[in-house]
């Protein structure tokens, strides 16, 4: 997952319901450095009987904020909707001239 | 160096002579017949006493179903071990944490639970800091071992088979059950053998913590159920309202960057407290009895005292009261026959 572009991550999953697995699995695709280059991330943990669905709140660098359910997805398909947005922003970084 | 395979050119002359015929070579010479009976007996002492049993395996490692010397079998019975061994056990997610960062969150955490045995030696009470570690898991790995603990009962006398065959008090004309080293045997019960892993392998049971088992895994194992310890642990690892890290002032180590980083990307799951599942808030109030098992059993001493001194009013209460009933009844009886006299 690219996380250069992400500033904010927050994560809510109850663990114990076996469709918040890709909550989890994004919150360990953050690389161990991510938090100290300033991505902000927040994991918010629901008691064990309750219903709320998991979901995943991303904001990007330029402003735009993405909210995914994530008891519907699998992880590749978190991954890849994130990815989509980041590579568009790499792509201008880029053309911006560096 | 003679050739391996004896060629019998006799075997090969009759084969080549009747190429048709089926029937085993009976060899009907006196001379063969002879030979096989000259066989000396065994000694006399052999046919006095039965041989003693021999164990084909060593008694503490029957055979596994899965190849013995594998890192995956041998991390399996060690987490089997760690299962039935520990009453409390709490399960973390680490979310990438590098090795300096596991380093120095396992030192605050040594030091934290050094502090309560070093109350508890006080106290007389048992030392466990040395034992409490946090373990980085194999998640795959320690699922399975679970089911097995889960799952797999089996019966007693486990150690039946495993008789000694140089111990006096072993019969040497009993049958001795098991001695082949195959694991298949349908009379290991250890967790490696064959048995287990196909009562673990039944998809139709679900384990409890089965939801929990995806991702990097810790786990912190305790060998006693010890509110004092997991309090300090928790307050520690997964810090919160109830149990608040330590303050900066009093433990300066703890707010190093590095174990803050480190804590971070340490999210408590759940626990697994005597066989049963507890989430977050469930760990918490374990952590949360006050004094342990004593301050239980002295809270069940003071209600039972309790319970006591009422139950004893209760029934002096009713007991008073029917010797007030019978006291008025004789009274009146009493009145009653004065009555009957004066008229």
């Amino acid at each position: 997952m690219i996380t250069r572009f992400l500033t904010n991550v927050s994560v809510k999953f109850n663990p114990f319901s076996p469709r918040s697995k890709s909550a989890r699995l994004v919150l360990s695709l953050i690389p161990s450095t991510a938090r100290a280059s300033g991505l902000r991330v927040e994991s918010k943990m629901l008691p064990r009987d309750s219903k709320e669905p998991a979901s995943l709140g991303v904001k990007f660098k330029d402003g735009k904020e993405m909210n995914l359910e994530l008891d519907k997805m699998r992880i590749t398909e978190v991954v890849e909707t994130v990815d989509r947005h980041s590579r568009q922003l790499a792509r201008k970084e880029e053309l911006s001239g560096n | 160096m003679p050739p391996r395979i004896r060629i019998r050119p006799r075997a090969l002359r009759v084969r080549i002579t009747h190429p048709h015929h089926s029937l085993p070579q009976t060899h009907t010479y006196a001379s063969l017949a002879t030979a096989t009976a000259t066989t000396p007996a065994p000694p006399i002492h052999q046919n006095l006493r039965a041989v003693p049993p021999v164990l084909r395996y060593p008694p503490t490692q029957p055979p596994s179903h899965k190849p013995p010397e594998v890192r995956k079998t041998q991390l399996h019975r060690q987490y089997q071990s760690t299962l039935k061994s520990s009453p409390l056990i709490l399960l973390f997610q680490h979310n990438n944490i590098k090795a300096q960062e596991w380093m120095g969150i396992r030192r605050e955490l040594a030091s934290a639970l050094r502090k309560v045995d070093a109350e508890r030696l006080q106290n007389g009470q048992d030392a466990y800091a040395d034992d409490i570690k946090v373990q980085v898991i194999q998640t795959g790995i320690f699922a399975s071992a679970l089911r097995v603990v889960e799952f797999f009962k089996p019966e007693e006398n486990i150690l039946d088979h495993a008789q000694h065959p140089t111990d006096p008090r072993t019969p040497t004309s009993a049958l001795v059950p098991q001695t082949t080293n195959k694991s298949d045997d349908e009379r290991f019960t250890h967790g490696l053998s064959k048995r287990a892993y196909e009562a673990a392998s039944n998809r139709k049971l679900k384990l409890e913590l089965e939801p929990l088992f995806a991702g990097p895994l810790a786990i912190v194992a305790f060998p006693t159920v010890s509110p004092q310890h997991l309090k300090s642990a928790l307050s520690t690892l997964a810090p919160s309202r109830e149990f608040p890290a330590p303050r900066r002032k009093v433990n300066p180590n703890y707010h190093e960057p590095a174990v803050q980083a480190g804590l971070q990307k340490l999210m408590l799951l759940g626990a697994r407290v005597e066989g049963r599942v507890f989430d977050q808030e469930g760990t918490r109030w374990v952590g949360g009895i006050d004094g342990g098992i004593d301050g239980l059993r002295a809270q069940l001493v003071h209600m039972l005292q309790g319970v006591g001194g009422s139950v004893t009013s209760v029934l002096e209460g009713t007991s008073r009261s029917i010797y007030f009933t019978v006291e008025g009844r004789r009274m009146d009886m009493e009145e009653k026959e004065k009555g009957d006299t004066k008229e």
